[in-house]
């Protein structure tokens, strides 16, 4: 049996209806509270390299390291366990490592306060403005990083961080092409820009993959039409790098994800658009007793480079175990350490080409997946885009991922 | 107290009891909805990129809504939601035509072996759904025990290289248990003297499916494809773990970049109530068919 309402139930369940969402709408106002921004961004670029305005003072020098447990914000496999526990037992501390997908969760759980971690992990220049914008780091104190020297000479005292106030490096990485050298990659094409045309042909259908990256990928595209600017905000370049996309999906179903480190080791794909320290981290994940030459990268001549750095948030409760971090991963032993598992190239100087084959930490098929220093001063940078042209971005990389 | 105040009474005490759960759902539905549909029709930080929800309803902005209904009638997330829905509507069927016979012969079944198939059923709950999509990644490589298994069929065929038919079939694995179990309810409590009716006035076992125990079971069915539908339309990890390509994404991924990893978490709070706004549709279908049903009866 249904039962109608009356006109004055109706009226009156209305009234009821309508002064329960102005006091909900009230109640979560008051609860959230002010959140305009007042900040404004400082963000550097390689033309136009930027001191970022000193927020607070750094922690006095020698303090005593603090005990207990330090909480580490990181990407998720990107810190060698052992190297963590080595680190445990020299400064009699534990360790414990929260993970992060993305550097915009970072940021937005470390304002919003669900995460307060000791040290940072693996932030790029894309965010850092906004992180000290938001006033969510403090300045280092550099006499706790005797290793400072350690870092690679060209990045001591870098454009997006002048007199590296906020960030120590910590790794660098380039954009290629990594790929199986025991499957049918057809490696001639690996010229120029035109070697980013290996992506879009249909005999990798299915076995291919692309970076879950948004300004990775597009770049790749607007790259391989000619255009080498990894910040473009020419709508027409956009929309043409779009179809292209488009074009490559249609053409060979790529995976998008950022899991080609073990995939392409693994087997499960045989080409993909990766970063050069995921071909060095796939040596790890290879089969029992494969060879690492099965392994390969392209790394094209002019391709975006970057590096992720090391940095401590304001509200720290161990700023000089964090230090203390920082310290030990740049020396030059414990980043060789750690980089037999991560796989990443350290941001430092001893650590050559020459250092880490020699060092057995690189197979000779990929010696060119590592970043010289030419190779890094001549590769494109990636910098924070302003909303409007942000927008435009990801307009295309709508585009490309509904297929 | 004569019988009617009793039950009266009653009446009041379990509205009672009921009332602390009731409240407790409306606030927990109530405040992150309107929470969504502030951040909807709010605005994004121009230097932080998160939102900056409109709680009063008076300064609600329309404009990204309107972008957004651009692009699903005549853009490109039209395809996502035809997608989306196509993948739901097979993948109900399937789980409908795997479903129903199960349901059915466990309807007619008695003692230790019912109760054996039942736990079998509900077994697969004790593991979370993430873990099992994980598993079948494995099972699925190219060296995975499934792959061999198929090959040793004389069947080579890459299950991970980001077609519809993984995703699909990962969704009927995924769900099918939930449209089993309410079916089976329904079967179990149906009166089986209408069947043995049917049959002694002539219907063949076949005529006696269709037109007796099928419209009996009616409920059952609307009710398990309803619970089926609803996680399944917003499912996004089934497709993020077995496929992850354009031509598998659904609404949910949608979503989840926006408000994850995108700087435009206004279009994934739109892409939310425009997919409540079906969701609701289909359980309003189902309120009303209910209540139908009730009234024949």
């Amino acid at each position: 049996m249904t039962r109608r309402l009356s006109r004055r139930q109706f009226v009156g369940r209305s009234l009821v209806v309508g002064g329960g969402t102005i006091a909900l709408a009230r109640l979560l106002a008051a609860c959230a509270g002010g959140n305009e921004s007042t900040a404004e961004l400082v963000i550097g670029t390689p033309d136009a390299p930027v001191t970022l305005p000193t927020i607070g003072e750094p922690i006095a020098d020698n303090l005593p390291s603090e005990s207990g447990t330090l909480q580490i914000y990181n990407y998720a496999d990107y810190l060698n366990p052992e190297t963590i526990a080595a680190f445990e037992a020299a400064f009699d501390v534990k360790v414990t490592v929260s993970v992060y997908d993305t550097e915009e969760v970072a940021l937005s759980k470390m304002r919003s306060g669900s995460i307060s971690p000791d040290l940072v992990v693996g932030l790029t220049d894309s965010v850092l403005a906004r992180f000290v914008a938001a006033d969510l780091l403090q300045p280092l104190n550099r006499s706790y990083i005797g290793n400072f020297d350690n870092v690679i000479a060209g990045l001591r005292d870098p454009y997006y961080d002048l007199g590296a106030q906020y960030t120590i490096p910590y790794v660098i990485y380039g954009n290629g092409i990594g790929y199986r050298t025991d499957r049918d990659i057809d490696t001639s094409v690996f010229v120029g820009n035109e070697g980013w045309s290996a992506l879009w042909n249909p005999a990798y259908e299915g076995r291919l993959a692309v970076l879950d990256s948004y300004r990775d990928t597009i770049s790749m595209a607007l790259f391989r039409a000619g255009v080498f600017d990894p910040n473009t905000s020419d709508a027409s370049a956009l929309s043409a790098a779009a179809d292209d996309l488009v074009e490559l999906a249609t053409l060979t179903n790529p995976k998008i994800d950022i899991l080609s480190y073990q995939e392409i080791a693994g087997g499960g794909r045989d080409i993909a658009l990766c970063w050069s320290g995921d071909m060095l981290a796939g040596v790890g994940y290879l089969a029992e007793g494969e060879s690492p030459d099965v392994l390969g990268f392209w790394y094209p001549e002019v391709t975006p480079t970057g590096n992720d750095f090391f940095s401590i948030p304001r509200t720290s409760t161990k700023p000089v175990l964090a230090h203390a971090f920082i310290d030990y991963l740049i020396d030059v032993d414990n980043a060789l350490n750690n980089q037999s598992y991560v796989g990443y190239q350290p941001a430092l100087e001893a650590l050559t080409a020459e250092a880490l084959i020699n060092a057995g930490a690189i197979p000779d098929s990929l010696v060119g997946a590592l970043v010289t220093p030419e190779r890094y001063a001549s590769g494109k940078r990636f910098v924070s885009l302003s909303p409007d042209v942000d927008a435009l971005w990801l307009d295309a990389w709508t585009r490309f991922t509904t297929g | 107290m004569n019988g009617s105040q009793r039950r009266t009474h009653a009446s009041r005490t379990w509205r009672g009891y009921a009332l602390p759960g009731t409240a407790w759902l409306a606030a927990f539905f109530a405040v992150p909805f309107y929470s969504v549909a502030a951040i909807a029709f709010g605005s994004i930080d121009p230097i932080f990129r998160n939102a900056r929800p409109a709680w009063n309803p008076l300064s609600w902005n329309f404009g990204t809504f309107g972008d957004v209904l651009g692009d699903v009638i005549n853009g490109p997330l039209r395809d996502v939601f035809v997608r989306t829905v196509l993948f739901v509507v097979v993948a109900l069927v399937l789980c409908l035509v795997i479903g129903y016979p199960i349901a059915y012969h466990l309807a007619r079944l008695r003692g230790r072996t019912k109760t054996l198939i039942l736990l079998l059923i509900v077994l697969p709950f004790w593991v979370s759904y993430l873990m099992r999509m994980l598993a079948w990644v494995n099972l699925l490589q190219r060296d995975g025990l499934g792959m061999r298994l198929t090959a040793w069929f004389g069947v080579e065929h890459n299950w991970l290289d980001g077609s519809p038919t993984t995703v699909i079939l990962g969704l009927v694995y995924g769900y099918v248990p939930f449209l089993i179990l309410p079916l089976y309810a329904t079967l179990e409590r149906l009166d089986w003297r209408l069947v043995d009716a049917a049959r002694d006035l002539g219907a063949s076992p076949r005529q006696a499916f269709w037109r007796v125990t099928l419209p009996l079971s009616r409920t059952g069915v609307a009710a398990g494809l309803m619970l089926v539908a609803l996680p399944m339309l917003g499912d996004y990890y089934t497709n993020d773990i077995l496929s992850r390509s354009p031509r598998t994404e659904m609404i949910g991924n949608q979503i989840d970049f926006f408000l994850n990893a995108g700087t435009q978490p206004q279009r994934g709070a739109v892409l939310v109530l425009m997919l409540s706004f079906v969701l609701a549709c289909l359980a309003w279908w189902y309120v009303r068919d209910n209540a139908r049903q009730r009234v024949a009866r």
